[in-house]
């Protein structure tokens, strides 16, 4: 067992080294982690949806439960109009979800406890509601940065603070996640060396408490998820129909 | 035989329906929120003293621009703990 509660983390190369000019693209452990759960999905819901009986077997049920959990928050949160993006966020929401459980299983690496994955995910988002945006309203989207009601006064400091909270999004949706993420499995790592170390004596508290903090972030998991599928739903929402 | 699963059914559908004030699903969602908040507050200060320290390289200000956008950035966050605070209290 790894002493160092951070050792998980490690992104190391797996097979040969590939390199175009400056940029290492080698096959990492993160890299295998999202194949594997791009793969899990994909076969969840294929074999999910191969017979589509009246009575649904469990795979069936599962994919079937998912579909309509997604539908509903789409409509609740963004309204008809976000329905063309169903597949988008059905697909973002799965991945996040796929990555964090999987993250779960002891010896697996966590991909969504890195920062740059996080991130990347919401900045494409970012970009990508920034364009719908500009798609559906033309310029009139940036009246976004500029609420009603304002005295000409504090405009120019109110659309200074405005496009500051605007930029923080992609910000704020990757931290989330990532935080949540990091913390959790630093946590349960710490706790796991504690059992270690106190022995057969004193072990047993802090094998209990692992034991309550597995079910917690089984919780985390899936609520970060949610709440990462939630928040693109949201800044969909603000992109398709502009109030202010 | 029908008959039975009627009753079943009704019994299974008071019992859903007794249980549905959803303690634990509001138990769930306000760590979530509780989270968004506080990341909501911190990235815009981020953002703003990011921003500010780009500007402050470019025309050669130091330190006033980063000064002036953190305390902008404190301002947005703010905005932004208000705006998600009123969508949740919607619900």
């Amino acid at each position: 067992m790894a002493a160092n509660p951070m050792t998980q983390f490690n992104v190391y190369r797996i097979g040969p080294e590939i390199k175009i000019g400056e940029i290492d693209i080698s096959f990492t452990n993160a890299s295998l982690f999202m194949v594997i759960s791009t793969i899990t999905i994909l076969l969840i819901f294929n074999f999910g949806a191969k017979k589509n009986s009246i009575i649904p077997n469990k795979l069936q049920l599962l994919g079937e439960l998912s579909y309509s959990f997604i539908s509903k928050m789409i409509s609740d949160t963004a309204g008809s109009k976000a329905k063309p993006y169903f597949s988008f966020i059905f697909s973002l929401f799965m991945f996040v979800l796929f990555c964090n459980m999987l993250g779960m299983i002891p010896y697996t690496f966590t991909v969504t406890s890195h920062i740059i994955v996080t991130f990347v995910l919401a900045a494409f988002i970012f970009v990508g509601v920034t364009i719908i945006g500009f798609i559906k309203h033309g310029f009139g989207y940036l009246k976004l940065f500029v609420p009603s009601g304002v005295p000409i006064v504090l405009l120019p400091l109110i659309v200074i603070i405005e496009i500051i909270s605007y930029l923080s999004r992609p910000i704020s949706l990757s931290v989330r996640l990532f935080a949540n993420m990091m913390a959790g499995h630093t946590m349960m790592k710490v706790f796991g060396g504690f059992v270690v170390s106190l022995g057969i004596v004193g072990g047993w508290l802090p094998l209990s408490f692992s034991v309550a903090l597995t079910g917690l972030e089984i919780l985390v998991a899936f609520l970060q998820a949610y709440v990462f599928a939630i928040l693109t739903c949201i800044y969909l929402n603000d992109a398709l129909n502009l109030h202010h | 035989m029908s008959n039975d699963l009627k009753t079943r059914l009704k019994i299974a559908k008071t019992k859903f329906k007794n249980k549905n004030p959803s303690d634990k699903n509001n138990e769930k969602s306000s760590f979530g929120k509780a989270f968004q908040l506080s990341t909501e507050l911190v990235s815009a200060v981020l953002v703003a003293t990011i921003i500010g320290f780009i500007l402050d390289n470019w025309f050669d200000t130091k330190p006033w621009l980063i000064i002036i956008f953190f305390f902008i950035g404190v301002a947005a966050g703010i905005i932004n703990v208000i705006r998600s605070a009123k969508k949740m209290q919607k619900e």
